[in-house]
């Protein structure tokens, strides 16, 4: 949670939000995330079944868009966004380090203040997991 | 392969109960320790009635009550050979712990493709979620994509 939260009038094209750099995902984080989430696919808790598949264990792609969730509401006011889609490129495993990081593309003033952004998140290896956009409103003051 | 004839079929629809310890599951599975997702006064100081489901939370509903494994089964996806290919979130109100939940599911479009990667079925759905007192809260749509090979 970072507390100096952007303006409308701070925030230019081509400016980059807070990077977001995630403690390396672990075995126990998918167990967590599967138990929350309600997705149980074995592939991503089960090793046996990763072994199998030849891929090993892999990280849900939601538990990466969630790290990319964080990363936009660490940066901006959850109550501010209005739109979130991402792509999902690649596969995280236990032990990768994500990054989020992520750029304003446009900004919009008329009918309301907005901004589109894009956002990538990447392992330690610079490979793209997820890409995505989002957009959020800023109010009229 | 997806059975084409599927597209457009809407779902009953189904009710969720917004759950705080839930919500707080989710986040901390995450890692995400803001604290307007953990904590009531922090939440309210920011400007929220309570703590606000965080931007990922509303997959919950569609896993627990099996949407996407009831699409599956009608277009006849092999679960094994299906990837999440994007997912998509439309916010139109803020989610409560207490909230009840309305999820409407339909099946938007059913397309075949072939590419580098090889041949392809690819399913967008879409889940609208309304709130207890019938406002849009919350619209998804999710692409499937079962590899044939």
């Amino acid at each position: 949670m970072n507390d100096s939260q952007p303006g409308f009038d701070n925030l230019m094209v081509g400016g980059e939000m807070h990077k977001l750099v995630k403690a390396p995902v672990t075995h126990k984080q998918l167990v967590k995330y599967s138990g929350a989430s309600g997705d149980f696919n074995p592939i991503h808790t089960d090793p046996e079944v990763g072994r199998a598949a030849g891929t090993g264990l892999i990280a849900h792609g939601m538990l990466i868009m969630g790290f990319a969730g964080q990363a936009i509401t660490d940066w901006l006011p959850k109550k501010y966004l209005r739109k979130f889609s991402v792509r999902f490129v690649g596969m995280a495993r236990p032990g990768d380090v994500v990054t989020v990081t992520g750029k304003v593309k446009e900004k919009i003033r008329v009918p309301s203040q907005r901004i589109l952004c894009e956002i990538t998140a990447k392992n330690q290896k610079d490979e793209v997991l997820v890409t995505g956009v989002f957009e959020a409103e800023f109010p009229n003051e | 392969m997806a059975a084409k004839s599927m597209c457009g079929k809407e779902y009953e629809p189904f009710t969720w109960l917004v759950e705080r310890g839930k919500m707080r599951e989710l986040v901390q599975s995450i890692g995400d320790n803001n604290p307007i997702y953990l904590d009531r006064l922090s939440a309210k100081e920011a400007g929220y009635q309570d703590t606000p489901a965080s931007s990922t939370y509303i997959t919950l509903p569609g896993m627990w009550m099996k949407v996407i494994g009831r699409v599956a089964k009608d277009l006849n996806i092999k679960l094994h050979r299906m990837l999440h290919g994007e997912q998509n979130y439309e916010y139109f109100q803020e989610i409560y712990p207490g909230d009840v939940l309305t999820g409407r599911a339909k099946i938007v479009a059913v397309e075949g493709k072939s590419c580098k990667a090889g041949d392809m079925d690819i399913v967008r759905m879409q889940i609208a979620y309304t709130n207890q007192r019938n406002e849009l809260a919350l619209k998804v749509t999710s692409v499937l994509v079962e590899r044939l090979d």
